[in-house]
């Protein structure tokens, strides 16, 4: 059971609640729906908020994506049913140019990008923090799971209770300040917990299911998208070796992924079919077009380049010291030892084991060593030299 | 909760009381399908007669047909099947602009005015192609409130042999329509706009003119719109024209003056602030206004929650509010996400059944929107 003494207190407002408007960034899902009827139970004056992000007509509709066009609708009917105003955000040119324009150019790059941690940096934590500021809330609030704790004053991240839907990889962007602002209600929560809320409230979104791909990527087709946003730039190339045999054509690096092992189209090699040497996509080289396969030692990556860092504690400069770090959302944090940059910007992290399949462009989250639930912050990778860089390719 | 103060009746009128009461008694008289042949049937019947002739009353007109639909939007749809060529303003609702598909798109000037020497030049060279051109402007502008020169529209379209059509939506309880006047071919109008019910408009048009219907199946209203009538629509529609009927040249004075004194309390409060249409011959409710730094979903926001009703842009049933149109015809494309529509109650009549609004009032969201 819920306690929504809890909830208001992790609010972490003075007074009483019905003396604060919250905004609650709703995408239609149960998460947000669910954050904004726990704070109404709490008694807060609440405004839900939803972004329309890009034209859905244009893009082929998929269930399970966030921020589908009926989504909406189901943010708009779920507010109704609460009572509480609702409206929506024209954020469709923003979003085009700050998210899915990088998302493109960074697969161009060679790069696997994560557009949804952009879209929190850019128009959900900027723009929609904004509105809110001028609508007078004072905090707005998300369906993450992931909490926000304040100590002496000052509010730290933590991961969600339920580590099974922990969401501090996409959020370690979130600055100092914005962290003032934001509120994590469903941090403390399971998502049955969740669930059982929104059954509670009779929400029609109370068995949606969660979404699982990139809300404007229908079908997790993403290459199609690329395509399409930038199109002639895509060309076929060759797919090498590591001593550069040419072993095949591809229609694009777009369509592949560092540590990609299935689907590289060079199947029936004669010979070549026993598993030590299945064959993965070990570089990308975009000047040359060329997709470079190896075996997995090649893979291989003992340090990497990590930029444009955001911290969430106090670094003293040039400091070096042990974290656990989250390469992908989906792996399990490794230990390795981090040096950081005069500015803080900058750090060069090198693991205590090699790892596999590290892809720039995807981000690295640090967590504290000694307590692992504690966010430090993270930046995006930049350089992941893998084996393949002892090579001339 | 705060007492709403509802500035949107371009958007709709509430319902009147009068035709309130009238629902209310029609409903008790029994089955009324007017296609029964029965009593009751009979009785459906007479009672769309009624309605239909209050509104021909209303736009003075005897000898053109009347066809209930189920809005305006569905009117100027039936009628646009009928034509491939049709000549548009730029500033027409999205029903006309989207059901007509028309590439052929007269200019407003920067008062909100469509251009008239365009349309003659427009019309001169496309009759040598085309010989069934049917020409759609609007009576009244539904965000700026701007009149439209629909009597020298007619008049030019007429010399080059094209049919004309009005989207009279916005003009129906607020100016005059006089059909014997202004020989239009066909007028578009809704119900909803005047203190009826939402759901029902109609299509009024010359009975020499050959039309298909959009609707097939059981032959109702003269078998141009099958489906068993919408009769407490029609009753509504009926009773809210006999209501704004007795319109005279004063009767929009007390609107007026509500409006114009917004707009002057405006004008001192937030000089910055810019007023579309205001050079043009306008109808007295409207006032469609914006504020250079102001975005128009955020002023939207704001006001309702602050507990004002007004509209802004054109919004999608999603909510999403898109750029206006209007204003980026009238060239002001740098304000077509800013503007914010403050519409009165159409006229005297309506604006003394409702809620009176208080300049006290006024002049709290005045000084709301200027430091909004």
């Amino acid at each position: 059971m819920i306690n929504i003494n809890q909830v208001i207190k992790e609010m972490d407002l003075e007074g009483d609640p019905s003396n604060h408007r919250v905004v609650v960034a709703m995408s239609g899902g149960v998460d947000s729906s669910v954050t904004a009827a726990l704070l109404v139970e709490a008694g807060y004056n609440v405004v839900g908020l939803t972004m329309q992000l890009y034209d859905y007509g244009k893009a082929i509709q998929k269930k399970g994506a966030c921020c589908a066009g009926s989504d909406i609708y189901d943010a708009r009917l779920v507010c109704s049913k609460l009572g509480i105003p609702h409206y929506v955000l024209n954020y469709e040119s923003i979003f085009q140019n700050q998210v899915m324009n990088d998302f493109a150019d960074s697969y161009l790059r060679g790069e696997t990008p994560i557009p949804c941690v952009r879209c929190n940096q850019t128009v959900k934590f900027t723009d929609m923090f904004d509105r809110a500021k001028n609508l007078g809330a004072s905090a707005m609030a998300t369906g993450h799971y992931i909490r926000r704790k304040t100590k002496k004053g000052h509010p730290s991240l933590y991961t969600g209770v339920d580590l099974s839907k922990d969401q501090s990889y996409f959020l370690f962007a979130t600055t100092k300040k914005q962290l003032d602002f934001v509120r994590f209600p469903l941090g403390s929560l399971t998502k049955n917990e969740t669930r059982s809320v929104a059954k509670r409230h009779n929400l029609i979104v109370a068995n949606k299911p969660d979404s699982q791909d990139i809300c404007f990527v229908p079908e997790g087709k993403y290459a199609e998208v690329v395509r399409k946003l930038r199109p002639g730039s895509v060309e076929a190339g060759n797919i090498i070796d590591v001593n550069g045999n040419i072993l095949g054509r591809h229609n694009g690096i777009i369509d592949f992924t560092i540590g990609q092992r299935k689907g590289i189209g060079i199947g029936g090699r004669k010979g070549v079919d026993d598993n030590k040497s299945i064959l993965y996509v070990v570089g990308l080289d975009t000047k040359k077009n060329n997709v470079i396969v190896g075996p997995k030692e090649f893979l291989s990556c003992n340090k990497i380049k990590i930029s444009d860092c955001n911290w969430l504690i106090d670094l003293q400069q040039d400091s070096e010291f042990r974290v656990l770090v989250k390469l992908r959302n989906s792996s399990q944090p490794v230990i390795g030892t981090i040096k950081v940059n005069f500015d803080n910007t900058l750090a060069y992290l090198l693991f205590d084991q090699p790892q596999f399949g590290v892809s720039t462009g995807q981000a690295a989250v640090f967590y504290n060593i000694n307590e692992i639930s504690h966010i430090l912050g993270g930046g995006w990778i930049t350089e992941a030299p893998n084996k393949l860089a002892e090579t001339n390719l | 909760m705060k007492k709403q103060i509802y500035l949107d009746y371009n958007a709709t009128v509430p319902l009147l009381k009068v035709v309130k009461n009238s629902l209310i008694d029609i409903m008790d008289i029994g089955p009324l399908n007017a296609s029964s042949i029965h009593y009751y049937g009979r009785k459906g019947k007479y009672i769309i007669d009624i309605a239909r002739e209050n509104i021909s009353e209303l736009i003075n007109t005897k000898q053109n047909n009347i066809i209930f639909t189920g809005s305006a939007t569905e009117a100027i749809n039936m009628l646009f099947r009928n034509f491939d060529t049709i000549v548009v303003s730029s500033i027409e609702h999205l029903a006309v602009l989207s059901s007509s598909k028309s590439d052929h798109i007269i200019p407003v000037n920067q008062d909100g005015v469509v251009d008239l020497n365009i349309l003659e030049l427009y019309l001169k060279t496309l009759i040598k192609r085309n010989k069934k051109i049917l020409v759609s402007v609007m009576w009244v502008n539904n965000e700026t409130g701007v009149i439209q020169p629909i009597k020298d529209v007619v008049e030019i379209a007429k010399k080059y042999g094209c049919l004309v059509h009005c989207d009279a939506a916005q003009a129906l309880g607020k100016i005059k329509i006089n059909l014997e006047e202004i020989e239009l071919d066909f007028l578009t109008l809704s119900g909803h706009k005047i203190g009826a019910p939402t759901g029902i408009g109609a299509l009024v048009y010359n009975n020499d003119v050959n039309l298909t219907p959009l609707i097939l199946g059981g032959g109702q209203e003269q078998g141009m719109r099958a489906g068993t009538e919408n009769i407490l629509g029609i009753t509504g529609f009926g009773e809210a024209a006999r209501f704004v009927n007795n319109l005279t040249e004063n009767n929009c004075s007390k609107v007026k003056f509500l409006r114009d004194y917004f707009q002057k309390v405006i004008k001192n409060l937030s000089p910055e602030t810019i007023i579309f249409g205001e050079k043009a011959n306008r109808v007295s409710n409207t006032l469609l206004m914006a504020h250079p730094n102001i975005s128009g979903d955020l002023a939207l926001m704001k006001l309702d929650l602050e507990s004002f009703s007004v509209s802004s842009g054109s919004a999608c049933s999603s909510g999403k509010i898109a750029k206006s149109h209007v204003v980026s015809a009238m060239g002001f494309d740098e304000l077509e996400l800013n503007s914010v529509r403050f519409s009165f109650p159409p006229n005297d009549a309506i604006l003394n059944s409702e809620n009176l609004i208080t300049t006290k009032e006024l002049d709290r969201l005045a000084l709301y929107w200027a430091n909004l």
